[in-house]
């Protein structure tokens, strides 16, 4: 299990795309108050303006500069998916190894609701907690999270299984090392690479659940998102606007999603080296 | 049969949940219970008779065991509740909608199943060539595309720039139609949503299917068919193909159960008057006997699906049955 991480996605040609554009995303999101001139919320009487000098890609219904909130939108989104990523995985990682680890009634009683949980889609349990709830941008996190740990669970947990046969835990075992210490020297060193592959897959769902999200209308009004933007902008499609609203923050998201989809790809051969493309003859 | 009935058990499992969630959101909500089990709608047109009725039909009054019995007993008969916004029964409205929802996903399911199979094998059996990896790199740009954005691309370019296809609706309002006229409508209001989802859902099975084709065609049969002089299509769709469907077998059976909610977002977009249209709407205007009972149907087909798929894969697959 010992494998280069760094080395496997550095040689792989989409996966280098992915960092790029990920790492480009990030550096726009960023840099948002420099980029962008104006306040992305600061409304004006100015509305439903083409692309100018002043406003790079117009303003929109209530007047607010699209180019801002497309910046900003890029934070939201990635902000939503990288906590959803790492709260998510957290959770994944203290189901997945506690369970792998106790076994018995525990690791039934778990793995159960795990499966329960898995075959529920996501997309209506958040509606119907929205229909009742106005999600603000924290609950929501914390409700992606929550539903969106047990897959990544399930695969932890095989996986240190298979790491719990091998020769240097044994070893370990013998010379009287405790279950906790063989967890965090041993166990979770090598899950490196599956926890980097659920990790992306966790981000990419939560980027596209926000956008959707927001698209359908649920989600704080105070936020600026991407998903927001095409919510309002389609009501305009009639006007030739959707050529500076609509479609930027709809490729921004695709990218986004795009690039995080290649990482994955490049992630998941290192996990499964069955996948490589140079181990074909 | 060991772990379907293993499985019947995680079903109920989820089902409980769902039912539980279902009970517990309108009455953890703050203020009065009927508000948040009937939408704002219902409270303007109570009655105090109407409002004792309610209150003794969901045992508001009795303590909490109680009150998920009547719940319960009701769900048994079939009864959702009561849609005040459209005045009906909620099963009535949204049995009215699942119509326009199947046809969407039904079809959407079936091409992109197939065709991603298709183009997974031709894939895999090309393995590490250009065109290869010209296919996985345009399928999986794809796969980023979210399916409301892939809808709103497809009216922009062919509803409004070209005008070849409807805007929106399912079909052409007050034109009277029948017979074939109104079959050829359905079909043309049809195009672009159908479309937007295959697009959005190729490359899963063909991501799915190529994988499982570069595993299986390193596998021993493979070298012994090869050896037996079969021919090359023989070989890439009878030996590695039919062996490289089996997960996407249960990946569509997963998008199965999905059927319900799967258009939700581009229904939206095309305003497609199916189950997705129905929960925005009812997300809208607060109606929450309907989106109860819209998740209560999610949850069945969700359950249903998984169940038709965990009977079917042993006679796809005969080796899962001897595993146990």
């Amino acid at each position: 299990m010992h494998i280069d991480l760094k080395k496997e996605i550095k040689e792989s040609n989409p996966g280098q795309i992915g960092v790029a554009i990920l790492v480009l995303m990030i550096v726009l999101a960023m840099l948002a108050p420099v980029l962008g001139r104006y306040d992305p919320l600061q409304q004006s009487t100015t509305t439903l303006l083409s692309p100018s000098r002043g406003h790079w890609l117009g303003t929109n219904h209530v007047g607010q500069d699209i180019w801002s909130q497309l910046l900003y939108g890029a934070r939201t989104s990635l902000a939503v998916g990288f906590s959803v990523g790492v709260l998510g995985l957290l959770l994944s990682i203290l189901f997945g190894v506690s369970t792998a680890l106790i076994g018995g009634v525990y690791d039934r009683v778990v793995m159960r609701i795990v499966d329960a949980f898995i075959i529920i889609p996501m997309v209506i349990v958040v509606i119907l907690v929205a229909a009742y709830i106005k999600p603000s941008l924290l609950l929501l996190i914390i409700l992606l999270s929550v539903l969106s740990w047990p897959s990544g669970a399930r695969a932890i947990r095989a996986q240190t299984l298979s790491l719990k046969q091998s020769g240097h835990i044994s070893a370990s075992r013998a010379f009287g090392a405790g279950e906790l210490y063989i967890a965090w020297r041993h166990i979770l060193p090598d899950l490196v690479p599956i926890l980097l592959v659920e990790f992306i897959y966790g981000v990419r769902r939560a980027v596209f659940m926000e956008a959707g999200l927001a698209f359908l209308g649920i989600g704080d009004p105070m936020v600026v998102s991407w998903g927001t933007m095409m919510h309002d902008a389609l009501r305009f499609s009639y006007l030739d606007v959707w050529r500076w609203w609509l479609v930027p923050p709809g490729v921004a998201l695709s990218l986004t999603i795009i690039g995080l989809t290649f990482i994955s790809h490049a992630a998941e051969a290192v996990v499964d080296p069955r996948l490589r493309d140079e181990a074909v003859a | 049969m060991k772990a379907i009935k293993n499985n019947l058990v995680t079903y109920g499992i989820a089902f409980l949940l769902i039912l539980a969630l279902n009970f517990i959101l309108p009455r953890m909500m703050p203020g009065n219970p009927l508000t948040a089990i009937y939408g704002g709608e219902a409270m303007i047109a109570m009655t105090p008779e109407l409002k004792a009725h309610l209150i003794e039909r969901f045992a508001l009054d009795k303590p909490l065991w109680e009150q998920f019995g009547a719940y319960f007993l009701a769900l048994l008969r079939g009864d959702l509740g009561f849609s005040y916004y459209y005045n009906a029964p909620a099963l009535k409205v949204i049995l009215g909608h699942l119509p326009w929802t199947l046809l969407l996903v039904g079809s959407s399911l079936v091409l992109s199943t197939v065709l991603g199979i298709v183009l997974g094998i031709e894939s895999g059996w090309r393995r590490g060539t250009k065109t290869d990896r010209t296919m996985l790199a345009g399928l999986m740009s794809l796969n980023g595309f979210p399916d409301f954005f892939l809808g709103m691309v497809l009216v922009l370019i062919f509803g409004v720039m070209l005008r070849v296809f409807p805007l929106a609706g399912a079909l052409t309002p007050y034109s009277g139609l029948s017979g074939l006229p109104l079959v050829l409508d359905v079909l043309k209001h049809m195009v672009l949503p159908v479309m937007a989802l295959t697009l959005a859902h190729l490359a899963g099975g063909y991501l799915l299917t190529r994988n499982t084709m570069i595993t299986v065609l390193k596998a021993p049969f493979m070298l012994t068919a090869k050896a037996k002089g079969l021919s090359e299509k023989v070989l890439k769709y009878r030996h590695a193909g039919r062996n490289s469907m089996l997960p996407v077998i249960t990946m569509t059976g997963i998008w199965l159960g999905r059927v319900v909610t799967g258009a939700l977002f581009v229904e939206l977009v095309f305003a497609y008057p199916g189950v997705g249209q129905l929960t925005y709407q009812a997300l809208l205007s607060r109606d929450y006997p309907v989106i109860q009972g819209i998740f209560l149907m999610v949850a069945i087909s969700v359950l249903i699906a998984n169940f038709l798929v965990d009977l079917l894969y042993p006679k796809i697959d005969p080796r899962v049955s001897h595993a146990h």
